[in-house]
C-alpha cells in the first residue's frame, strides 16, 4: 500500500475535547440518538483519525483497520440507545474499538500478515528522526525503512494489551487516567504495563537504542 | 534490564514516528460517508417514536422521569378527589338505600269496586286439604322475605 506524505510529524492529537466542545458533543449525541445522522456523522469525522490510528498501530495492516473503525462506528451507532453519559463519548467509542480490535487479532492470531506502509519521505526531514538516528544509533547505515520495520517487528512482538497501552501512550498521547478508563484498569495497572512493554520494546530494538 | 529513563525517551522518540504511518491521501475524505451509507443499507437508522419525539430526556434523565410521574399521580389524585366530592353532593338526593321491592307503593292505584276480590292465600286453605299452608296467619309481607318463612312438616294422607 502506498504511503501518505506529511510535511511533518503528527502531533499526538488531543486527549480529551474541551469543555465546550463537550457540551456540543453531548448536544451532538443526544441528536443522533433521536435518528440525526447528520449529527452522528458529525461524531464519526471528529473522532475518525483517532480510532482508525489507533485500530491501524493494533493490527499494523490499513485495510484490516478500515473495516474495523468502519465496524466500531456502526457498533457504536447501534449500542448510542445504551450509552448513558457516564464517560465521555470518547471514551466509549475507544473502548468499542479497543475491544473490536482485540477480538479481531485473537481470531487472526495464527494468520501473522503485515503490510506495514514505508514511512513518508518527508519524514526523513524530521529533526527528532535525524538526530536520533545520526548520533544516538552504532549503525549508523541504517535506513529509516528498516528502523520502521524493526520497531513494527517488535511491536507485534508484544501481547495486544501491552502493544495497546504503548499505542494510546507513546503514539496517540493519551494520559494515563484516559488509558485506564478505556482499558477498564486503574493507572497503577497502565503504568506497570507501559513500563513492562517499554522494557521489552527496549529489548527487541536494543541495537538502535544503546548509546553510541 | 532497568533502562534509564534517558533509554526510554529514545524509545519514545522511536515510536513517535509510528505516527507518519497514514493511509492513502483523501481516505477521510469519504470514511464518514461509508459509516453512514452502511448504517443506512443495513437499515440501522433509529426511528423515533412520538413518546421520544415530545419527551426526548425523560430517557437520558431518570429524575425527570421520576417527577413527571408524580406529576401524573397528582393528577389522578386530585380527579379522584374531586369525583368522590361530587359523589357526596348527590348523596342528597334520593338513592335506592332500600330494596326496591321492599319499599311501600304510594296510593297511586285503586281497584275499582266491580273488580274481583282477590283472598288470600290462608282464606283458601280448603281444611279437607292435606297440605297444611306453610305461611302462619298473616302472609309475608314479599315473597322472598326468608325471615317470615318457617319449615313445617308436611303429612299426606293416601287414599
Amino acid at each position: 500500500m502506498n504511503t501518505h506524505v506529511l510535511e511533518k510529524a503528527p502531533a499526538p492529537p488531543a486527549a480529551l475535547p474541551p469543555a465546550n466542545d463537550q457540551q456540543e458533543e453531548q448536544q451532538r449525541v443526544k441528536l443522533a440518538k433521536n435518528g440525526d445522522l447528520e449529527a452522528y456523522d458529525e461524531l464519526v469525522r471528529r473522532y475518525q483519525e483517532r480510532i482508525y490510528a489507533t485500530i491501524y498501530h493494533m493490527t499494523a495492516n490499513h485495510e484490516d483497520a478500515n473495516d474495523l473503525a468502519q465496524d466500531t462506528f456502526i457498533k457504536a451507532y447501534q449500542a448510542l440507545k445504551s450509552f448513558k453519559g457516564d464517560s465521555s463519548f470518547f471514551t466509549w467509542v475507544y473502548r468499542i474499538a479497543v475491544n473490536k480490535t482485540i477480538n479481531f487479532l485473537k481470531q487472526r492470531k495464527n494468520k501473522t500478515h503485515m503490510s506495514l506502509n514505508d514511512l513518508d519521505f518527508n519524514a526523513e526531514h524530521d529533526a527528532d528522526l535525524v538526530a536520533l538516528i545520526s548520533e544516538k544509533t552504532p549503525r549508523r547505515e541504517v535506513n529509516l525503512i528498516e528502523l520502521q520495520e524493526k520497531l513494527n517487528v517488535a511491536m507485534q512482538k508484544l501481547s495486544e494489551v501491552h502493544r495497546l497501552v504503548v499505542t494510546l501512550h507513546d503514539v496517540q498521547g493519551l494520559s494515563h487516567e484516559e488509558i485506564g478508563k478505556i482499558m477498564d484498569c486503574n493507572t497503577g495497572t497502565v503504568r506497570s504495563r507501559l513500563f513492562y512493554a517499554r522494557q521489552q520494546l527496549q529489548a527487541y530494538l536494543s541495537d538502535y537504542l544503546k548509546s553510541p | 534490564m532497568n533502562p534509564s529513563p534517558e533509554q526510554f525517551d529514545r524509545l519514545r522518540q522511536l515510536l513517535a514516528l509510528k505516527r507518519y504511518e497514514q493511509p492513502p491521501p483523501r481516505f477521510f475524505n469519504h470514511f464518514s460517508d461509508k459509516v453512514i451509507a452502511r448504517i443506512e443499507t443495513e437499515g440501522l437508522v433509529m426511528r423515533t417514536s412520538l413518546w421520544g419525539r415530545l419527551f426526548p430526556d425523560l430517557d437520558a434523565k431518570p429524575v425527570l422521569a421520576c417527577v413527571y410521574g408524580l406529576v401524573i399521580t397528582g393528577l389522578l389524585v386530585i380527579g379522584l378527589g374531586v369525583s368522590q366530592s361530587l359523589e357526596s353532593e348527590e348523596s342528597n338526593a334520593p338513592t335506592l338505600d332500600t330494596p326496591w321491592f321492599a319499599q311501600t307503593p304510594g296510593p297511586a292505584f285503586k281497584l275499582p269496586p266491580t273488580a274481583p276480590v282477590v283472598r288470600s292465600l290462608s282464606e283458601q286453605t280448603d281444611s279437607t286439604s292435606s297440605v297444611i299452608p306453610a305461611f302462619p296467619g298473616t302472609a309475608p309481607r314479599f315473597l322472598f322475605d326468608v325471615n317470615q318463612l318457617k319449615v313445617e312438616r308436611a303429612s299426606y294422607s293416601v287414599r
